[in-house]
């Protein structure tokens, strides 16, 4: 559904996005993660049509970004990262002015107005101005906005920012469903815990996209599981000093905090009776060890290491 | 595809918005009113009733009559008698009146005896308006007293030449009729472009722009859209402004209201498309509003508003050749003054409409539907 190669934009001396490709299957929830100024707005803007490539091609559903944008435009829905509404209109009138630009009119109009008031459950704010609305509600209606036209491929920039975590987590069940019903989402965060929701992931990095791919198979990769090593979760007290302690070990190869407890990369012959015996020599006596799987994050500070180094 | 795709939706939400956005709609006519008013009633240079001080060192039936024939112009009203010279030059430098008369003690004697009987008249000059007006006012009143004379001892009953003018149009030479017209043009010049300059940055700021950019609208459909309500509010408020010239400045309206409506809309076509074109380059709201700024003085000075545009300097007079203001007040003075008939101004009305259709058609094809 949207396939670009070599996608490069630059601003003056800037290069905001450097050389990226990558493909997005129809149906599926592509979810593009980085810091933030990494460059995934710049991205999104391109495949919109906001802004022009520097360099590179990239298509959706067929057309060509920079020369067929006329054709992409009824296709692909979009919501910025501001939730830009019209402040002086009805939330009504809002989603009336979406569909209208879209050219829908007349019996279809109204139908769909129905559609995405049910859908985003906005029945108690009809005649309320947009700019009462609260940060959830104005995410709802500019999602709403963007779907009036029934797009079959929406962009979300940051759609999470700022929102509370019930919001977040039926913004997401509603992604699920679009997706279900053989919508193509593209969606920017810098969440960890909704990039693995995410059918494909991407990292952009410094304007580069280190990695892309499938969850699952991106935490098999070699380069996050180094041969001779294992990942070791490790909950105890005082879990800053035990990071201090345990980081000095020897065959310790990386160790960061997770809430209570500590993600470490040892080296195969690193027994959990060393770690142990460290911590308590540190004044820490009690210390659940098990051996985990790695975590999208451990992937993408593997990765953006090595794309560093 | 549709050339004007999306110009339904653009229209009607820019309809919504504006009648809902109390701060512009009151700063689109509270403005204009308050300048026409003002300018209505305090721009009127026939200056009547001006202060003047008498130092009457005569006092004759004669120095009262050359009094009299002062207050009689109805430019001068007598304030103050005074018994100096210093308190009447006193009077004049501490700006309590704008002239004053001083008739020496040997006038009727010299009247009487045929000799050069002598008045002086201290005028300020700071401000030139009054100044001149008490200036011609005395020298006729000198001139008419002599001609009197002369006439008397020579014993003709006419003059030799006499002149006989008849003022054509405001035959009164009221200055509310001359400015008035002037005044509807810079309001409706002040108001139309500096709401139309926002209506486009306004969308930039907020960030709706963008959902109009991924949009599938088309340039000429977002113009027109933009356009059109800004359009009808300046003609809805041009029609206010001509009631007031007829009904509270009761300056007549020769012309017919047709060429009034017509030349009204060119001319806010033109302004609306100036105030678009602004918005589509300026980045922000305060870049707008200084680019409108920049545009708007000359306009006052210029257009021949004030100033006659003929006396100017050749390079003000190019620059008035630009601005629409200029057509628009030579259209009003023709057709409410004059009644001129609007096959007799079709060269004004095609520049405005010329002006108006390149400045559109710069704002759809320079508009680039792309961020940064």
């Amino acid at each position: 559904m949207i396939d670009c190669a070599g996608l490069t934009k630059k601003f003056g001396g800037l290069t905001a996005v450097d050389q990226v490709s990558f493909q997005v299957q129809r149906r599926s929830i592509f979810g593009l993660l980085g810091p933030n100024g990494s460059g995934k707005t710049t991205l999104i803007r391109m495949l919109c049509g906001l802004l022009e490539p520097t360099a590179g091609a990239g298509r959706i559903a067929g057309y060509d970004i920079a020369r067929e944008s006329d054709r992409i435009k009824p296709l692909i829905g979009y919501m910025s990262q501001k939730f830009s509404l019209y402040d002086e209109l009805t939330v009504e009138e809002n989603l009336l002015f979406y569909g209208r630009l879209y050219g829908l009119h007349g019996a279809a109009l109204r139908h769909r107005r129905d559609d995405m008031i049910a859908l985003a459950h906005l029945e108690p704010f009809l005649t309320q101005r947009a700019e009462v609305l609260s940060g959830g509600w104005r995410q709802r209606l500019a999602m709403a906005c963007a779907l009036m036209h029934q797009p079959q491929v929406l962009f979300l920039d940051e759609p999470t920012a700022g929102i509370d975590p019930v919001a977040r987590r039926e913004l997401w069940d509603m992604l699920f469903r679009f997706s279900s019903d053989g919508m193509t989402l593209f969606v920017t965060t810098h969440y960890m815990d909704e990039a693995e929701r995410c059918s494909h992931v991407g990292y952009i990095f410094l304007s580069k996209l280190v990695v892309c791919g499938d969850p699952d198979d991106l935490k098999a990769l070699p380069a996050v599981n180094p041969p001779g090593t294992k990942r070791l979760d490790v909950t105890c007290d005082h879990v800053t000093t035990g990071l201090q302690v345990v980081r000095r070990l020897p065959g310790v190869r990386t160790a960061t905090v997770f809430g209570q407890s500590m993600h470490l990369l040892v080296e195969a012959g690193v027994s959990e009776q060393s770690i142990r015996d460290t911590l308590r020599a540190a004044g820490i006596h009690e210390a659940d060890i098990r051996p985990i799987a790695p975590s999208l994050e451990d992937v993408f500070v593997a990765l953006s290491a090595g794309g560093r180094a | 595809m549709n050339p004007l795709r999306g110009f339904q939706a653009i229209l009607r939400k820019e309809f919504l918005a504006v009648l809902r956005d109390r701060t512009t709609l009151f700063f689109m006519f509270f403005p204009p009113l308050v300048q026409i008013i003002a300018f209505g009633f305090a721009l009127d240079t026939d200056v009547k009733h001006m202060a003047l001080a008498v130092y009457d060192e005569d006092r004759t039936a004669e120095s009262r009559q050359l009094v009299d024939a002062f207050v009689n112009t109805q430019t001068f009203r007598v304030v103050q008698r005074v018994h100096s010279l210093d308190e009447l030059a006193a009077l004049v430098r501490r700006g309590q009146v704008y002239a004053g008369l001083q008739i020496p003690p040997d006038f009727t004697r010299c009247l009487r005896a045929g000799r050069n009987a002598q008045v002086q008249v201290l005028i300020d000059g700071s401000n030139s308006t009054t100044a001149l007006q008490a200036l011609n006012t005395a020298m006729n009143i000198a001139f008419r007293r002599s001609l009197a004379l002369l006439l008397e001892a020579t014993g003709r009953r006419d003059l030799p030449v006499e002149v006989r003018p008849q003022v054509l149009y405001n035959p009164s030479l009221r200055a509310p009729n001359f400015f008035v017209p002037g005044v509807i043009g810079t309001a409706l010049q002040i108001a139309t472009v500096f709401s139309v300059a926002m209506a486009i940055v306004r969308e930039r700021e907020r960030g709706t722009l963008e959902n109009l950019l991924v949009s599938p609208i088309s340039r000429w459909g977002l113009m027109l859209g933009k356009l059109v309500p800004y359009l009808c509010i300046a003609m809805t408020m041009a029609l206010f402004l001509f009631a007031i010239l007829r009904w509270v400045f009761m300056v007549p309206i020769a012309g017919s209201p047709g060429a009034l409506f017509v030349a009204s809309l060119l001319y806010t076509f033109a302004l609306a498309s100036l105030g678009l074109l602004v918005s589509t380059r300026a980045a922000n709201q305060n870049q707008a509003f200084q680019m409108v700024m920049t545009i708007m003085l000359p306009s006052i000075f210029f257009s021949g508003f004030i100033f006659p545009r003929e006396t100017m300097p050749w390079i003000f007079y190019a620059i008035s050749t630009v601005l629409p203001l200029t057509y628009f007040i030579e259209l009003m003075r023709g057709i409410i003054l004059r009644g001129t008939a609007i096959t007799e101004f079709w060269r004004h009305l095609v520049i405005l409409a010329v002006m108006g259709a390149v400045f559109f058609s710069l704002c759809a094809l320079r508009f680039k539907k792309k961020l940064g």
